[in-house]
């Protein structure tokens, strides 16, 4: 019995006098770190994508609580993850709307020519370096699939040569932006619903040899549309994302190759939804 | 003089904490995937294992080793080592952080977010034990820790640099991740078995 | 003194040997001068650097040899007419690159005429700059293949000396045979080249080297080298025997060290070709408006070394040789190995087209890459000492900064790894995909 009683002693002994030691220490040796860090870092999704272009979701929070970045700044968050950060910080939430990325071309395995036969690595980037890739148009969706190995959230698949992106899957960190050596992956509000589905400033007669469902530059989606909400690069047509049209300008413009369409129906992704 | 050098020989080689103890597997398997990663780890078992070593073998020397006598009875309070041995290593490594935040900023950098990981890793509960159980002085236990620390870091090295490659590598699907660094742990171990009988 | 110790062998590590190397094709082949064309359609952007700026309108009359683009900064040269003619509308036609690309139109009047001539210079009794200002004006670029303005490589900053120059007549790619018959023709004129283009330097020592299959080329040179004070080296028969720095070591002994220039080992390189125009343009005052390709491949019904002017289309090329006997499989600008295949017909001859290569459909195998089982055969091939199945493993797993540590940006594109592996991986492709890479990041680095 004595021995138990021995037991309790030494170890509520060592309890008091090591919480003692390290009760003291704590308080000469602190350091100040904010606990806002820690919070925050709590309210970020944690998917480390780099999209707001910190190391990680960690980094992120460092800056927020800096004052350095905007909670808005992270294209992951909810809007309302978005708020409650900015509630932890005590700050205004700048407002955002949710991106989402869209491969603005037309020409999958039927629609657009091959101009030579490729033999190589199949990636975008490694293709585009050797004569400027195999596909017929110079602007168009090689269909490697860089883009989709790129993408952290796998929302991108490539459907008959095309790549495209699932919108309820995007979360908009445009890391695919980055990686496709064409330029043809945009970064659009998700209220926009209509696209341009080209990417080639040519002239309509050099498009419509490599593909069959190019912008030919007809305007006649501007002349149907309210002004400034389409503009021209070179013979291309392009939504104007800061005022972008409503849905029924398809039919009002009826585009004569049908390539402005709305996302959902495009072609690609209507395939994939009904596969 | 032998004496010494078989322990740091038995430490490093033949006995290696992770190859032939299997002790410490948890951060041989979880940091091992960037070599830059791992050589933090291995600094601070390192350190640790030494601290740990010191401290216990004092404890154990001087309390659990002979019963203690008070108020003329004797007391064996061999029973309460481990529980002991916990209790201070992690409080002599939550010290440690505390101190290393406030005096020496790059040394937490390196080593600070490893530390609270390993506070009572079986490898260092490990170390302390068998200190106790081969009855080591107070020198030869820090010694013994020192260099199991430093087995410890050299298996882990070695590991983190054929994950490197790993990563490099065709991985069949049902092998890729864990499976195949399992695999490989393994055979690493099977070609340490080759220093068995050396000391 | 016997021929055969008048010069010494020597060779670089790495490397390899195609068992066909199909110079029997053409290397009995005189040059013979191509016929003059009712158009001519000059490529505007035929070196490396800055484009050269555009001229002339539609409508103007052109004599021969009369400037048609000027040089738009350092590293780029003038840009001459090959005949006497009216300039056409602009158009763009596809490049050797594989892109669509700005040409000068000459609709040719027939008479040829020169226009006026530059005036000969004394270049033993002139100072460098003269004679550089010259090759610039004449629009000398290196020939061999590379297309860089000759004036830029022959400008080094003034705390590097230059001790060597020296001459690259290896033509260690298969089946071309244009610089070997220009030695064997008109040794002459690469050797007065050669001592030109030491001169504008001040250079002393003068190498050619000759890689042994040209046995004949070595001993014509030989024979008049000493008037020159030029040193023949013979090189051993393999690939990539010309590529500068492979040449320096094997000439000189000396290491061009990593990511620098043949100029940090104190030598200086040049194509045989390109002394050839140096000394057109100096002694005779000719810009560089033609030079020597090589038309071949099984396929051509009488393949052979022409001289060309510049605005020849492929097409027309092959006609001169006769045309084809069959379908072709693949048509290359350049040599087999360091070449560029092309989809087009229509693609103009450019300065640094050095052959026209058409290989037979039995030829061209679509290979299948297959994984890397590590035999290492690309390391021994390797002429940069590089460990290209290591590096391109990491590529594929998209490692470029382990690439980048494991000097990925030294490779020289020979294409020795690509063609030794037996799993056929294209190793060449995907270090070009990783220096594109590392390059976009560098430069991402230089603007932060």
């Amino acid at each position: 019995m004595e021995t138990m009683w021995i037991a309790v002693a030494v170890l509520a002994g060592m309890g008091i006098i090591l919480g003692a030691t390290i009760g003291i220490a704590a308080k000469i040796f602190k350091v100040e770190t904010d606990p806002r860090i820690e919070l925050v870092t709590e309210l970020l999704p944690g998917v480390n994508c780099g999209g707001c272009g910190k190391a990680g979701c960690a980094d992120f929070a460092k800056a927020l609580v800096a004052g350095e970045e905007q909670p808005g700044k992270c294209p992951v968050c909810s809007q309302e993850a978005v708020s409650s950060i900015a509630r932890a910080l005590g700050i205004e939430a700048g407002e955002t709307e949710k991106k989402v990325a869209v491969v603005l071309c037309s020409g999958d395995n039927n629609k657009s020519k091959v101009k030579v036969l490729y033999n190589g690595v199949s990636d975008c980037v490694s293709a585009s370096l050797i004569a400027g890739g195999p596909k017929g148009c110079a602007y168009g969706c090689l269909g490697m699939a860089s883009c989709a190995r790129a993408c952290p959230f796998q929302a991108i698949e490539i459907i008959n040569g095309l790549a495209v992106v699932h919108p309820h899957l995007c979360v908009g960190c445009g890391k695919c932006v980055e990686t496709c050596p064409r330029d043809l992956v945009k970064l659009t509000p998700i209220s926009a619903k209509v696209h341009v589905y080209c990417n080639s400033p040519e002239k309509a007669p050099i498009k419509k040899k490599v593909c069959t469902e190019p912008c030919i530059g007809c305007r006649k989606c501007l002349k149907a549309g309210e002004e400034g909400q389409f503009i021209m690069r070179g013979f291309l047509a392009e939504v104007n994302y800061d005022n972008a049209p409503d849905t029924d300008i398809t039919e009002k413009a009826a585009c004569p190759t049908g390539c402005l369409k709305i996302a959902k129906n495009h072609l690609a992704i209507e395939q994939a939804e009904v596969a | 003089m032998q004496e010494y050098l078989e322990i740091t020989i038995g430490a490093v080689l033949v006995y290696n904490f992770v190859l032939a103890r299997f002790l410490g597997i948890c951060p041989f398997l979880g940091v091992s995937k960037k070599l830059d990663t791992a050589l933090g780890m291995s600094g601070a078992v390192v350190f640790v294992m030494t601290m740990a070593s010191l401290i216990t073998s004092i404890i154990y020397n001087y309390f659990l080793k002979a019963p203690i006598e008070i108020g003329g009875k004797t007391y064996n309070i061999g029973f309460l080592q481990i529980i002991l041995f916990i209790v201070v290593i992690a409080s002599l490594v939550q010290l440690v952080e505390i101190l290393l935040q406030k005096l020496s900023p790059p040394l937490y950098k390196a080593l600070g977010i490893y530390l609270p990981l390993i506070t009572t890793n079986c490898a260092v509960m490990g170390v302390a034990t068998l200190n106790a159980t081969q009855n080591y002085s107070i020198l030869k236990a820090t010694i013994f820790g020192f260099f199991s620390g430093l087995g410890f870091s050299l298996a882990l090295v070695m590991f983190s640099s054929l994950r490197e490659r790993l990563e490099l590598a065709d991985v069949p699907k049902p092998f890729q991740g864990m499976a195949i660094a399992l695999i490989t742990a393994g055979i690493l171990a099977m070609a340490f078995i080759g220093f068995s009988g050396m000391c | 003194m016997s021929a055969k110790s008048a010069y010494k062998v020597v060779t670089f590590s790495g490397g390899v040997h195609p068992d066909y190397d199909g110079k029997d094709l053409t290397r009995e082949c005189a040059i013979t001068e191509a016929p003059l064309l009712d158009q001519y359609q000059v490529i505007v952007h035929q070196n490396i650097g800055a484009p050269p700026k555009v001229i002339v309108n539609t409508g103007d009359e052109v004599k021969k040899g009369q400037v048609i683009a000027e040089a738009n900064g350092f590293v780029s040269v003038p840009l001459h007419a090959p005949t006497s003619g009216e300039i056409g509308k602009p158009i763009e036609v596809p490049g050797p690159m594989g892109t669509n690309v700005p040409v000068v139109v000459i609709d040719a009047d027939g008479k040829d005429e020169w226009g006026e001539l530059m005036p000969p210079i004394d270049w033993k009794n002139s100072d460098g700059d003269t004679i550089k200002d010259r090759i610039r004006a004449a629009g000398i670029v290196g020939m061999g293949g590379a297309a860089f303005p000759t004036h830029v490589k022959l400008s080094p900053p003034a705390d590097k000396k230059i001790d060597y120059m020296i001459l690259n007549g290896a033509e260690c790619e298969p089946y071309l045979t244009a610089d070997h018959r220009l030695m064997l023709e008109q040794p002459e004129k690469v050797l007065a080249g050669a001592a030109i283009l030491a001169k504008s330097i001040g250079v002393e020592n003068i190498y050619i080297g000759i890689e042994l299959n040209k046995q004949n080329a070595i001993d014509t040179l030989l024979a008049k080298a000493d008037e020159y004070n030029v040193k023949i080296i013979g090189l051993k028969v393999l690939y990539p025997q010309g590529a500068e720095k492979q040449l320096i070591y094997a000439a000189t002994g000396r290491k061009v060290p990593a990511g620098g220039l043949p100029m940090e080992a104190g030598c200086v390189v040049q194509n045989v070709a390109t002394a050839a125009a140096v000394f057109d343009a100096v002694v005779e005052g000719k810009p560089l408006i033609e030079r020597i390709t090589t038309i071949t491949g099984t396929p051509v019904v009488k393949p052979g070394n022409w001289k060309l002017r510049m605005g020849y289309t492929v097409a027309q090329a092959l006609e001169l040789a006769g045309g084809v006997k069959e379908n072709p499989g693949k048509l290359i600008l350049g040599g087999p190995m360091m070449g560029f295949a092309q989809k087009s017909l229509q693609v103009p001859i450019a300065k640094n087209s050095s052959g026209i290569l058409l290989l037979a459909r039995n030829e061209v195998v679509q290979y299948e890459s297959m994984p890397c089982i590590r035999c290492g055969k690309c390391v021994g091939a390797c002429p940069m000492n590089l460990l290209p199945g290591t590096l391109s493993s990491q590529i594929e797993s998209e490692s470029f900064d382990l690439a980048e540590q494991y000097n990925v940006m030294d490779c020289i594109e020979c294409g020795s790894c690509a063609y030794i592996c037996p799993s056929n991986r294209p190793l060449v492709q995907h270090f070009r995909r990783a220096k594109a890479e590392i390059n976009m990041k560098r430069r991402a680095q230089q603007k932060k």
